[in-house]
C-alpha cells in the first residue's frame, strides 16, 4: 500500500480506509485460520476447509513413503479427475444420437480448438485409470491392507473397480463407430449369455434372465438409439455420481481406520526424520482424542500419540499434488503422441471381424469364445465373489502392511507367478494347437462345454493350487497370496492373447500381417 | 518432502510445456491457417478463419474450402498458393451442394490426407480428378443413353451438319471454331437438361430465310428426318458430363447387363452393380492390383483379369483395351446412388425410379448391345469362354430362316430355365427384364444383324413328325449325344431337353436344323455326307425328332 492510513476523522475517511484494506480483508475472510505456519494453523487449514477436511490433519510418515503405496490410489483419483474435466469439455460438443454422434466426434477432432487433444487426453486418462485401479488393487492386496479393520473398505474398493470398468465400457459406445458398435454388441450378447444355460435346460420360455439383462442394457433388441442414450446417461451422470459417492466413503474409511495400513512396527522401522517430527505430547494421552468432540469408547489411535506424524499441510498435499501432476503429465504426453481411435461409422450390416471388446475385457472375451456364460458371467462372478471373501477368509495378522507380508512372502509369490503364467500359457497353447472338446466329440452338448472349458479348467487348476498352498504353509494368507497372483497372471496372459494374437473368426495368428484379406 | 516438491515442480513444468506445445499446434500448426495467411483476397489480406459449407438436408459440413479458399461461396479474386484456385464453372451451386456430394472424400476433416479420404477407416475417398464426372452418379441417372455406335452416329451427324458453326458444345464451336466464320449461337453443352423447343427445325429454316448473316446460308440447310432423330438423341445426352455419357455408352456396348443388374434391370448371373462405385477400398484385396490401393485401380485391374482379382469369379476375361477399361471404370465409379432428400432428387432419377424410364436407349440395337452382346457376341454369332458352355450363334442365316419371330420372342421372354439364358420378360414380381415392345425391337434388330434374313414360311402344324422313337434314341446316342449330352442336357451344343425349347420350337425347326445344319457353327447338316460319319436319311432325322419330343412329357 502506498497511501498510508490516515487516522479517520470522518465517515468518508473511514470509507477510504476500508476500501484500501479490502483486498487484505478478503484474503482474511477466505482463509480464516491465517497462514499455515504453526501446527495449529496447519490443522485448522485442513479441517476448516470443506474440500480438504476429508483428509486427516496429521499423516503418519510411513504412509508418505513411495514404496508404501506408489501413490496408486491418488493416481487413480487423478486420472478420474482428468477424465472428469476433459469429459465435461467434450460434453459441450458431443451429441448422443446415432445420426449425430459420429459426426460430432469428427467435429471435435477437426474443428473444435484443441478438440483432438482433449479427446485424446480423455481416452488416455480413462485407460490410465483402469490400469491404475488394477495396480492399486494389487498393492492393497499384497500389503494385506484388507485386514481388520479395513475389510469393508476393500469391498468399497471393489465396487469402485466395477464402476470404473462400467464407466470405461459405457464411454466406449459413444463415438458410434464400428469399434464401438460391435464391442457393445459383444458386451450385450455376453449379458444375454445365461441363455446358454437356460436354453440347454429348455427353460428359456419362462425363465430368461439373459434376455432380460440384454434388454435392460440396450433398452431394445438391437444396439440403437435407446442404447446410446442409456449408455450416455450412465456414463456422464449415474456412474460418476456413484463413483464419487463411493470415493467419499472410501476416503472417509481411511480416516476412520486410522490412516493407510502400516506394519505394527512401523514406528521402529522409520528412520529418524530430517524434518518436522517432534514430540507433540509430553506424555502419552490417556483418553481418546478427536478434534470434533469427546466421546466414549476408543478410536484406533488410543494409546499412541501422534508421534511420527507430520502435518498433512503441506506434507501430504505435496505428495498428492506431485502424483496428480505426474499423472497429468503422463496423460498429456501420451495424448500428444497418439490419437484416440475412430473407425468408420457404425454399420449394423457389416460386422467387424474380429469384433473385439475393450482391452480390459479381452481376457474375458478369450474365455467367452468357448462358453459365453462361463467366460462372461460365470468366471467373473467367481472372481468377484472370491475377491470379496478375501478379507473374511484371511484373518491372520502376520505381515499386515508389508509388501508380500504373511506366510510364504515373496518366494511364494514368485512361485505363484510361475504357476499362473505357466498354467495359462499351457492351456492356451493346448487349445490353440489341438482345439477343444468339439474337435473330438462334435455332438457334445453345449452344457458340457459350459462346464468344461479352458476357463473353468484354469480356474480349477488355480483353485487347487491355492488349496495346496493353504495346506503347505498352514496359512489362509498363503492361499490368498497364491490365488490372487495366479489369477492376476492368468488375466494378463489371456488379455495379451486376446489383444495381439486373435484375428478374424477369433483364430490364432502370430501377427496381424497373417490375417486373411477378404 | 523435498522429493515430492521436486516431482511436483518438474511435472508441473512438463505439463505447462506440453500444454504450450498443444496450443502452438492448434494455432500455428494447422495447414489451412498457413494457406489462408499466404493468400490475398480482392480487398487485401484474407480473414483467417475456418470456412465450411453446411447443408443439413444433405448431411454435409464440407470444410474443403478452408484450404481451397478460392472455391468458397462468396470469395472471388483470391490469389495465393495453387490450392486456392477457383472452381471450374459447373452447373450446380457449390453453396447448395457442397463439395463431397460430387467429389467424395471426408468433408468434415481439416487435414489434407483426412479430407481427401485417403486414410484408414474412411470408406469413400475422393474420386480421382480424371473420374470426377463419376460424381454425377451420386444423384443422377442419365436416361436413354445409346451404345457407342449410336452415340457416334449422333455426334457425327452433329458435326457433319455443321451445327458447330454457331453452337458451342463442350468448349468447341461457335465463334471459336477452327477456320473461323462462326456465329454466336446458344451453348448446347447442357441442352439435354434444359430442353429446347420442339419446332426448332422450322424456326431455324425461318431464320435462315430472314437472316443476313452469311453463315446461315453457308452452314444450315435442310435436314432429313433420320438425321433429325440422330441429332435429337445426341442432344439429349448433352448434360454437361460428356465423358460419363461416353462411359455409359461403352457399358451399353459390351452386354454387361446380361449378367449384372444396374438399378434393378439386368441379369443375375453376376452381382448387382448399383452400388459398386462406393465400395470401401479398405475391404478390398489389393494384393494383385498394381499402383495405389484405390477403388479405380481395383476396378481397372478387375476388368483386365476378373479371376485374378476375385477368386472364384465366373466373369470371363473380356479382352478389353485400355481405353475401354478407362471408360468402364469411370462408369462403375458413377454407380454410387444414395438416398436423397426430396428437394435434391433430380428429374431423371424420379423418371427412372417411379416411371420406369430406361437408362439405356430402347432401340433394338442398344438393347442388344447392352444386354445380349456379352454372351452372344456383338455380332450375335455367339461366344466361347473357358469353363462355360458356349453361347449359341443367334444371328446366323440358317437359324433365322427356321426360327419364327414368335419362337425367338418366347425364347427371350421365358429364357432357358436351368441354363444360362434368363427369362427376360418383365412381369409380376420380376421387374429386372424387358417390356414386350422392347423384346419386339430386339428381335427385329436380330434379323437385321443376320443379314435381314426372314423366316421361311411353314405350313405344317407345329407337331407333325411320326418317327420311330426307339430308333431315334439309338441314332441320338450315336450322332448327337457327343455334343448335346447323353440325356440332351447340353455340352458343346445347346441343351435339347430344355422345357422352353421343346414347348416353343416346332418340328420344322428341329428337322431343318438337323438336316441343313447351321453355317458358321459346329452343327453340320446331317443330310449331307461327311468324312467322319454317314449321312442320315429324312426318316432317321424324323425319328430323332420324335425321340426329342419324348422328353416333352417329362
Amino acid at each position: 500500500m502506498s497511501t498510508p492510513i490516515i487516522e479517520p476523522r470522518s465517515a468518508l475517511q473511514i470509507f477510504r480506509n476500508n476500501l484500501l484494506a479490502a483486498p487484505r480483508r478478503l484474503l482474511d475472510a477466505m482463509f480464516r485460520s491465517g497462514k499455515p505456519t504453526t501446527d495449529r494453523t496447519r490443522s485448522t487449514f485442513v479441517f476448516g476447509n470443506v474440500f480438504l477436511h476429508l483428509h486427516s490433519v496429521r499423516t503418519h510418515r510411513w504412509n508418505l513413503r513411495w514404496t508404501t503405496t506408489m501413490g496408486l490410489g491418488i493416481a487413480t483419483t487423478a486420472a478420474f479427475l482428468i477424465t472428469l474435466v476433459t469429459g465435461v469439455l467434450l460434453m459441450f460438443y458431443y451429441k448422443p444420437y446415432p445420426d449425430a454422434a459420429y459426426d460430432s466426434i469428427k467435429d471435435i477432432h477437426f474443428v473444435v480448438p484443441t478438440g483432438r487433444f482433449i479427446r485424446n487426453i480423455h481416452r488416455w486418462a480413462a485407460n490410465v485409470m483402469v490400469v491404475a485401479v488394477i495396480l492399486h488393487m494389487a498393492r492393497t492386496f499384497y500389503t494385506a491392507a484388507y485386514r481388520r479393520p479395513r475389510e469393508f473398505n476393500w469391498l468399497i474398493g471393489m465396487g469402485l473397480f466395477v464402476i470404473t470398468l462400467g464407466l470405461s465400457f459405457t464411454g466406449y459406445l459413444l463415438p458410434w463407430d464400428q469399434l464401438a458398435y460391435w464391442a457393445i454388441t459383444i458386451g450385450a450378447n455376453i449379458a444375454q449369455s445365461p441363455r446358454e444355460v437356460t436354453d440347454a435346460l429348455n427353460i428359456t420360455d419362462w425363465f430368461d434372465p439373459g434376455g432380460f439383462q440384454k434388454l435392460l442394457l440396450l433398452g431394445s433388441d438391437v444396439v440403437g438409439d435407446e442404447a446410446l442414450i442409456r449408455f450416455y446417461l450412465l456414463h456422464v451422470m449415474i456412474l460418476p455420481l456413484a463413483l464419487v459417492a463411493l470415493m467419499a466413503v472410501h476416503f472417509w474409511r481411511i480416516r476412520k481406520d486410522g490412516g493407510l495400513v502400516r506394519p505394527v512396527d512401523a514406528d521402529a522401522r522409520l528412520e529418524s526424520s530430517k524434518e518436522e517430527t517432534y514430540p507433540v505430547f509430553t506424555e502419552a494421552p490417556k483418553k481418546t482424542y478427536q478434534l470434533a468432540a469427546i466421546v466414549k469408547g476408543k478410536t484406533p489411535v488410543v494409546g499412541r500419540g501422534p508421534e511420527n506424524t507430520v502435518p498433512s499441510m503441506p506434507h501430504l498435499f505435496y505428495a498428492e499434488l506431485a502424483v496428480l501432476m505426474l499423472t497429468t503429465l503422463i496423460c498429456i504426453g501420451l495424448s500428444l503422441l497418439s490419437d484416440a481411435p475412430l473407425k468408420e461409422l457404425a454399420n449394423p450390416a457389416v460386422p467387424e471381424n474380429p469384433a473385439k471388446a475393450p482391452w480390459y475385457f479381452l481376457g474375458l472375451q478369450e474365455m467367452v469364445a468357448f462358453s459365453a456364460f462361463m467366460g462372461g458371467i460365470g468366471i467373473p462372478s467367481i472372481v468377484i465373489i472370491g475377491l470379496g471373501l478375501i478379507p473374511f477368509l484371511d484373518r491372520e495378522e502376520q505381515g499386515t502392511g508389508e509388501w508380500f507380508g504373511g506366510a510364504g512372502g515373496w518366494p511364494l509369490v514368485k512361485q505363484a507367478m510361475v504357476v499362473g503364467f505357466g498354467a495359462s500359457i499351457l492351456i492356451e497353447a493346448f487349445v490353440i494347437r489341438f482345439g477343444w472338446l468339439r474337435e473330438w466329440f462334435p455332438h457334445v452338448p453345449q452344457l458340457v462345454i459350459t462346464l468344461i472349458n479352458p476357463g473353468t479348467v484354469l480356474t480349477l487348476v488355480y483353485a487347487l493350487y491355492s488349496v495346496w498352498l493353504v495346506r503347505r504353509y498352514n496359512s489362509t494368507r498363503a492361499g490368498a497370496l497364491g490365488l490372487f497372483t495366479v489369477f492376476l497372471c492368468g488375466f494378463i496372459v489371456l488379455t495379451i492373447i486376446g489383444t495381439y494374437f486373435r484375428g478374424p473368426n477369433w483364430e490364432f495368428f502370430w501377427s496381424p500381417a497373417d490375417w486373411p484379406k477378404h | 518432502m523435498n522429493k515430492n516438491k521436486h516431482l511436483l515442480l518438474w511435472s508441473s513444468l512438463g505439463v505447462f510445456l506440453l500444454l504450450f506445445v498443444a496450443a502452438g499446434q492448434e494455432n500455428f500448426g494447422k495447414e489451412w491457417r498457413s494457406i489462408q495467411k499466404a493468400s490475398r483476397s480482392a480487398e487485401g489480406a484474407l480473414d483467417v478463419r475456418l470456412r465450411q459449407i453446411v447443408n443439413p438436408t444433405l448431411g454435409i459440413s464440407d470444410r474443403c474450402v478452408s484450404c481451397h479458399v478460392g472455391m468458397a461461396p462468396g470469395e472471388t479474386g483470391i490469389t495465393g498458393p495453387a490450392v486456392t484456385a477457383a472452381h471450374k464453372n459447373v452447373v450446380h451451386q457449390i453453396s447448395d451442394y457442397g463439395c463431397t456430394t460430387c467429389h467424395g472424400g471426408q468433408g468434415r476433416a481439416t487435414e489434407k490426407a483426412d479430407a481427401h479420404g485417403t486414410v484408414h477407416f474412411w470408406p469413400q475417398p475422393m474420386l480421382p480428378m480424371k473420374y470426377s464426372q463419376a460424381g454425377c452418379g451420386t444423384c443422377h441417372s442419365a436416361l436413354n443413353v445409346p451404345n457407342l455406335a449410336g452415340l457416334e452416329k449422333g455426334r457425327s451427324a452433329f458435326e457433319r451438319l455443321d451445327c458447330l458453326a454457331c453452337h458451342r458444345v463442350e468448349g468447341r464451336g461457335g465463334t471459336i471454331r477452327p477456320g473461323g466464320g462462326g456465329m454466336e449461337g446458344p451453348d448446347l453443352s447442357h441442352i439435354g437438361v434444359r430442353g429446347y423447343a420442339a419446332n426448332w427445325y422450322e424456326a431455324h429454316l425461318r431464320w435462315r430465310e430472314k437472316s443476313s448473316e452469311p453463315v446461315w446460308k453457308q452452314s444450315f440447310d435442310a435436314i432429313s428426318e433420320a438425321d433429325r432423330v440422330a441429332l435429337g438423341d445426341y442432344l439429349a445426352t448433352r448434360i454437361g458430363a460428356s465423358k460419363l455419357i461416353e462411359a455409359k455408352a461403352q457399358f451399353n456396348s459390351l452386354g454387361c447387363l446380361g449378367c449384372h443388374k444396374v438399378s434393378g434391370v439386368g441379369g443375375d448371373a453376376g452381382p448387382d452393380l448399383s452400388r459398386s462405385g462406393e465400395r470401401d477400398p479398405g475391404q478390398l484385396n489389393f494384393t494383385h492390383v498394381p499402383g495405389q490401393p484405390i477403388l479405380s485401380n481395383w476396378l481397372a485391374e478387375h476388368f483386365r483379369s476378373p479371376l485374378g482379382i476375385v477368386p472364384g469369379s465366373q466373369m470371363p476375361m473380356m479382352g478389353l483395351n485400355e481405353r475401354q477399361i478407362d471408360l468402364l471404370t469411370m462408369y462403375v465409379l458413377s454407380l454410387r446412388r444414395r438416398e436423397l432428400p426430396g428437394a435434391f432428387l433430380p428429374k431423371d432419377r424420379v423418371s427412372a425410379l417411379r416411371f420406369g424410364a430406361r437408362e439405356f436407349a430402347t432401340d433394338g440395337a442398344t438393347i442388344f448391345s447392352a444386354i445380349c452382346a456379352g454372351c452372344h457376341g456383338a455380332d450375335g454369332k455367339g461366344a466361347r469362354y473357358p469353363g462355360i458352355p458356349p453361347f449359341p450363334n443367334i444371328a446366323g442365316p440358317d437359324f433365322l430362316q427356321v426360327a419364327s419371330d414368335e419362337f425367338i420372342t418366347e425364347t427371350i421372354k421365358q429364357g432357358r430355365p436351368g441354363r444360362k439364358m434368363p427369362a427376360w420378360l418383365s412381369a409380376g414380381s420380376n421387374e429386372a427384364g424387358l417390356k414386350p415392345e422392347e423384346i419386339t425391337r430386339v428381335v427385329a434388330y436380330l434379323r437385321q444383324l443376320g443379314g435381314n434374313t426372314a423366316v421361311t414360311p411353314d405350313t405344317n402344324p407345329s407337331r407333325w413328325v411320326k418317327g420311330n422313337a426307339a430308333m431315334g434314341a439309338k441314332l441320338f446316342a450315336a450322332n448327337c449325344s457327343g455334343c448335346h449330352g447323353a440325356k440332351g442336357e447340353g455340352g458343346e451344343g445347346p441343351a435339347l431337353n430344355n422345357k422352353v425349347l421343346l414347348s416353343t420350337a416346332n418340328d420344322r425347326f428341329f428337322v431343318e436344323t438337323i438336316g441343313k445344319g447351321r453355317r458358321g457353327t459346329a452343327m453340320k447338316g446331317f443330310l449331307e455326307p461327311s468324312p467322319v460319319r454317314r449321312a442320315l436319311t429324312q426318316a432317321e432325322i424324323e425319328a430323332i425328332v420324335t425321340f426329342l419330343r419324348s422328353w416333352e412329357k417329362k
